[in-house]
């Protein structure tokens, strides 16, 4: 019991105390202080009952778990660019978590909550400036009246992520309902996914459009339908989000013959570039896409398959098919690999050439339900 | 608005509203977020108007749909009224019969 010597450890033995009988415990909560090794590949993922696990991918193990505060949900994470620290929204939606992941020692910790009486949410809404110095979220608060509640307006909100473990904004804006994901661009804008993808400037508040989703008009196609709460922070700093459409054959708008297709929107975060465009048709549902980091006109789709598509053809070039459903494709740095998170607790690795099943790291613990994992190397 | 009849307090509220032209006007969403504010097939069938599009098994679908409040009908919402509905199932594939049919809970 070496690990009782390490304020993190004790955090730890207390959290499995207070988890009730048939919880699954975090097996290797002992290695909490384990060092990160520069130059190895990493993931981060969290699982419940409530455990934040690093996975080694250079021998597909379990490198540590830590035990987190609070409760579950979403277990979002967002590794800062010192490559050093876990963000994390969890706690019900409702806390950001800093999370040092060579000691497992909580840094940072902002209570979404203006004040006791308001519930405050962030739906998947919560990312980091390029520089590691800001994180930002939107909120949406309901104050809980002791007859009725009464529904707010969203807030975008920007905290000093050295702030320590009570942390408040230091900035706050007025923000559109229906924001499902943010991500921070290398020249410091923030870029916001709702009912449109907006460009935000974090000083002021003020938006302007990127990428339209509602307003998107193209004739003779039906307007598009997006899926948008898994954050994936790439490689190539291409943040991508799927959607399908319908395209007509005439003025009729006929659905019955009607050719349905689904698309990506495109955001690269270094460049601040956006594209949108078709790359498949709709046979079968993906929750997530990823561009290959080897090649951009290679788009993979997942849910109850592992897709590849020709981006210029329009093709579908290769599925493989999975064990169960995962929710979230994560392109290793490389390219080389594609890693199926979310649902169990299994991370799934297949090859991004062959498409072939390379394994599975089993995640002490439970489901990792949405699954929001990142990929990087120390 | 002719065929129905405000009966109770939250209707006529509404009327009131309409009446005075202060209900904003509704948009469906483009993209989709949880807590009844979306009606795409889901559970029961899929967008092909079949089965074989819902998650496989449907345990690997549950902790995704109850820890967002996606489809807080058909799953308990586990971000606000039921959080502890998966307290001794963590591990849904393996501990699904720990599971439990919930029911609302008195307001009074």
């Amino acid at each position: 019991m070496t690990h009782t010597t390490f304020p993190g450890a004790v955090r730890t033995v207390a959290a499995l105390a207070a988890l009730g009988a048939g919880t699954i415990l975090p097996a290797q909560a002992a290695n909490e202080s384990r060092p990160l090794q520069a130059g190895t590949e990493y993931m981060v993922v969290v699982n419940h009952p409530n455990n934040l696990n690093v996975l080694d991918l250079k021998d597909n193990s379990v490198f540590k778990t830590c035990a987190l505060p609070g409760a579950f949900g979403p277990g979002m994470v967002q590794i800062a660019p010192d490559r050093k620290t876990a963000y994390i929204l969890n706690n019900r939606f409702g806390t950001i978590y800093g999370v040092r992941l060579d000691d497992c020692q909580v840094h940072f910790q902002a209570e979404l909550s203006p004040a006791p009486e308001v519930r405050a949410k962030s739906i998947f809404s919560f990312a980091l400036s390029v520089d590691g110095k800001e994180a930002y979220a939107v909120y949406n608060p309901t104050t809980l009246h002791k007859d009725h509640y009464e529904v707010g307006e969203p807030r975008l909100v920007v905290y000093d992520t050295a702030a320590g473990v009570d942390a408040r904004p230091i900035r706050s804006f007025p923000a559109p309902r229906q924001v499902t994901m943010l991500q921070g661009a290398a020249d410091g804008s923030l870029y916001m996914v709702g009912a449109n993808i907006f460009k935000v400037d974090v000083h002021t508040g003020k938006r302007e459009l990127a990428l339209p989703i509602r307003d998107w008009q193209r004739p003779s196609y039906a307007p598009v339908d997006v899926l948008s709460v898994w954050p994936v922070q790439t490689p190539t700093r291409d943040f991508t989000l799927l959607y399908t459409t319908a395209r007509f054959t005439d003025d009729k708008q006929d659905p019955a013959t009607a050719e349905y297709l689904y698309g990506y929107l495109n955001v690269n975060l270094e460049s601040g570039q956006t594209e949108a465009r078709d790359f498949g048709p709709l046979t079968e549902i993906y929750f997530t896409g990823a561009r290959s980091p080897k090649d951009p006109n290679i788009m993979f789709g997942l849910l109850h398959r592992l897709a590849k598509y020709d981006v210029r053809q329009q093709k579908l070039i290769g599925a493989a098919e999975l064990e169960h459903t995962y929710y979230a494709v994560i392109p290793s740095t490389s390219g080389d690999r594609m890693y199926l998170t979310g649902t169990f607790n299994d991370v799934a690795i297949y090859d991004a050439d062959t498409l072939a099943k390379l394994g599975n790291i089993e995640l002490p613990g439970g489901d990792m339900s949405l699954g929001t994992a990142q990929v990087f190397i120390r | 608005m002719k065929h129905l009849k405000a009966i109770n307090n939250k209707a006529q509220k509404l009327e009131q509203a309409v009446a005075e032209g202060r209900v904003e006007e509704v948009v469906a969403m483009s993209a989709i977020a949880g807590c009844a504010s979306t009606t795409d097939p889901g559970w029961e069938i899929d967008v092909f108007g079949g089965v074989s599009s819902l998650c496989q098994p449907m345990e690997a679908d549950l902790y995704g749909c109850s820890d967002p409040c996606w489809w807080p009908a058909q799953v308990p919402d586990m971000m606000n009224t039921y959080p502890d509905w998966n307290k001794d199932a963590a591990n849904s594939k393996e501990d699904w019969r720990n599971l439990g049919t919930v029911f609302p809970a008195d307001k009074l």
